[in-house]
């Protein structure tokens, strides 16, 4: 196993990949519904994981080690779950705390699982020129250096938004897929390449 | 009879209401009460307020664009309280964005007594509700530094030319900095600092830079870090003169003009360059692009921003050219060379670079009579291969560059280390294979022995990475650095098949 691991990596699909590049899944953001009234205080007091903290926020915050995520329990039965690194694992995850809360003695179920936002980034190896990137892409962009370093480009189809930074780091938010985020990065690759400070 | 309050003459409390012309009329004393209804009282408080804040500003005149702005948002409502002087505020922030006059947020922040980034958040809402977007102007950071100059009081006893010089020089020089990446990492209003500071010290002008930063609201700290900044890259600038390895950080302010004027050169050149290009010609004769450059310099007329780089050239030109009259080329390089010459002569008479350069007076003097034997077909040697544009990249995209090649020698390192435990009897094999990545994986401060042992130091990194790469995990995805994201992908995964 580890010699297979050790002679390299399979090629970039550049089908799919035209630009070579991967962006890497960060965090995924899901929900689910319980589909029962919860006793935040009971739970908060029961597990040994949880926070609850009513004065300044209205849900109980439960964290597992694998996979390593956070989830937010609300009263009313629906659940957050964040930090997943995959689709699957933030399902899992969410099982696993739905799990919990039955163990505690509610009648848990697992409603309506969808994943909310999937953040990915990845890095095209270049200097950006971001100043003639917001000014060529008024419409997209709001680049405001006094503010944030990087520029917030709102990209419409697919409905994703973008940070570009100068340093070529490109982080990429508002998936619902993961093909998604793949298509962003693809649409634009092209502009950044455009705008691309040469190197000697 | 009604009463109500007092009598604004008299100050009594009993009024008559005449029912002819509908006015409160005061039985005592017979004056006319003129009262204002609640909408009437909001509309005078918010107009108060208005100019309470254009006017530190010295933003007095465009109170009533502010006021339509904020009738259009509010819907001829306004409002009262603290979040309304955020309003105002954002509203002053974008009219002056709106005309390409862009005001520091930082200092319209400090005059309503609150924290930037409050009022940051009320300026995107503003410019989202009134959809100004597609068509907002971009920050301008030169109109930034013209400003400043403008305002700064304790330029305000310089003669006027010189302000204007500095100006212009100012300009210039920001532009610059632009293109060096040394205002794209940062805030912009610390790099303006840093720039003027060193336009008022290149004329003499005395400014602290404590004193600017002071008056822009910015962090003395910073701009001194920015200032660093803009030096150390205006030395790699000055390498191209020729003492220019002689430059400093010290001593770079002496030879800051004659610097740009050679990168403004430089420049010229290049976009001759592209011109011959363009006429699709088989072959560039650069000598005669030079010629041409020196020989007809209103021709290139261009510039950044609608700011033309020729006119920049008579506020760098120096004061032994201010009497002459150009006439052909050859007088023109002549006049060049003795520039060089007479400033380079000042600069060892102004500096002391005998001493620095370790040698005699005689070392001194071999190096100016070498300088004084440059002709001109040496200095045009020195247009064509001079190239003075700096190529900097960003500090934050280097410092990407760098970390990555580490990971790469790690997981080098890793692979090797794999590789001896898997197969014992072939370690001096393996070492064979790669010496290079031995040699630079296993320095010998590395090493540590102990009880007659050899251990490797690894750290947490080397231990991850080797992990990582038992996992069959890419070696490109471990370069990125995403370590907590690879280990929860594929070592910390149980459960899923």
């Amino acid at each position: 196993m580890a010699e297979q691991a050790l002679e390299g990596s399979q090629p970039v699909d550049l089908t799919k990949h035209p630009s070579g590049i991967v962006p890497t899944l960060q965090n995924i953001v899901s929900t689910v519904n319980l589909d029962c009234k919860l006793e935040l205080k009971s739970i908060a007091l029961q597990a040994r994981n949880a926070e609850y903290n009513p004065k300044r926020f209205a849900a109980v915050i439960m964290r597992i080690r694998e996979p390593k995520t956070t989830a937010l329990i609300f009263a009313s039965g629906k659940m957050v779950c964040t930090g997943a690194k995959s689709e699957q694992q933030s399902k899992l995850a969410a099982r696993k705390y739905a799990r919990i809360i039955q163990k505690l003695g509610f009648p848990a179920k697992f409603k309506d699982f969808k994943i909310q936002n999937i953040v990915g980034s990845c890095d095209v190896k270049f200097p950006i020129r971001l100043e003639g990137l917001a000014y060529s892409h008024s419409a997209f962009s709001s680049y405001e250096p006094e503010l944030f370093p990087g520029l917030i480009y709102r990209m419409k189809q697919p409905k994703i938004v973008l940070l570009i930074f100068v340093s070529g780091k490109i982080v990429l938010t508002g998936a619902k897929v993961r093909d998604e985020t793949y298509t962003a990065f693809e649409n634009i690759y092209p502009v950044l390449t455009e705008f691309r400070k040469n190197q000697q | 009879m009604s009463k109500s309050s007092p009598c604004t003459y008299c100050g009594e409390a009993s009024f008559i209401h005449d029912d002819i012309s509908s006015e409160l009329i005061c039985s005592s004393c017979g004056g006319v009460q003129h009262l204002y209804s609640y909408r009437q009282r909001k509309l005078f408080v918010a107009q108060n307020l208005i100019n309470e804040v254009t006017n530190p500003l010295g933003l007095s005149f465009k109170s009533s664009d502010v006021r339509s702005m904020i009738s259009t948002i509010t819907e001829g409502e306004f409002g009262q309280g603290e979040w309304f002087k955020v309003l105002i505020g954002a509203c002053i922030y974008v009219v002056m964005r709106k005309e390409d006059r862009p005001l520091p947020m930082a200092e319209v922040a400090s005059t309503i007594g609150i924290d930037v980034y409050e009022i940051s958040r009320m300026i995107l809402r503003v410019v989202d509700f009134l959809n100004l977007r597609p068509d907002f102007p971009e920050f301008d950071i030169v109109h930034l530094l013209e400003r400043m100059i403008r305002n700064c009081s304790g330029c305000a006893s310089a003669e006027r030319n010189l302000i204007e010089r500095m100006r212009k020089q100012g300009m210039f020089l920001i532009q610059c900095a632009v293109k060096w990446y040394l205002s794209i990492e940062w805030r912009p209003v610390p790099l303006v600092v840093a720039v003027l500071v060193f336009m008022v010290e290149l004329n003499g002008v005395g400014v602290g830079m404590e004193e600017l930063a002071k008056e822009v609201h910015a962090r003395v700290s910073t701009c001194r870090a920015r200032y660093k900044e803009l030096l150390e890259t205006l030395v790699k600038v000055a390498q191209v003169l020729p003492w220019g390895k002689d430059v400093t950080v010290k001593n770079i302010i002496k030879n800051a003009l004659v610097g740009i004027q050679y990168m403004e050169r430089n420049a010229m050149l290049k976009h001759g360059e592209k011109r011959e290009e363009g006429l699709d010609q088989a072959t560039v004769d650069l000598k005669d692009v030079v010629v041409e450059c020196l020989r007809n310099d209103g021709e290139f007329e261009y510039g950044v921003d609608g700011m033309s780089k020729r006119k920049d050239s008579r506020y760098f030109m120096l004061e032994s050219n201010a009497g002459r009259v150009g006439g052909g080329d050859s007088e023109r390089q002549q006049i060049s060379l003795e520039c060089l010459s007479v400033l380079y002569k000042k600069f060892l008479d102004e500096n002391n670079c005998a001493e620095s350069l370790r040698g005699s007076g005689s070392a001194q003097k071999r190096r100016i009579l070498q300088f004084d034997l440059l002709d001109k077909k040496l200095l045009l040697k020195y247009l064509l291969e001079k190239d003075v544009e700096v190529d900097t990249m960003s500090p934050s995209f280097v410092n990407g560059q760098l970390k990555c090649k580490m990971r790469r020698e790690r997981i080098n390192a890793s692979m090797v280390r794999i590789k001896r435990i898997m197969h014992q009897s072939n370690a001096d094999l393996a070492d064979a294979e790669i010496p290079g990545t031995l040699d630079g994986s296993y320095p010998e401060s590395r090493r540590k022995k102990r009880k007659g042992m050899v251990v490797d130091d690894v750290d947490w990194e080397d231990l991850i990475i080797e992990t990582l790469v038992l996992h069959q995990v890419k070696e490109e995805e471990i370069e990125k650095g995403h370590y907590n994201t690879l280990l929860d992908l594929h070592v910390f995964n149980s459960g899923i098949v």
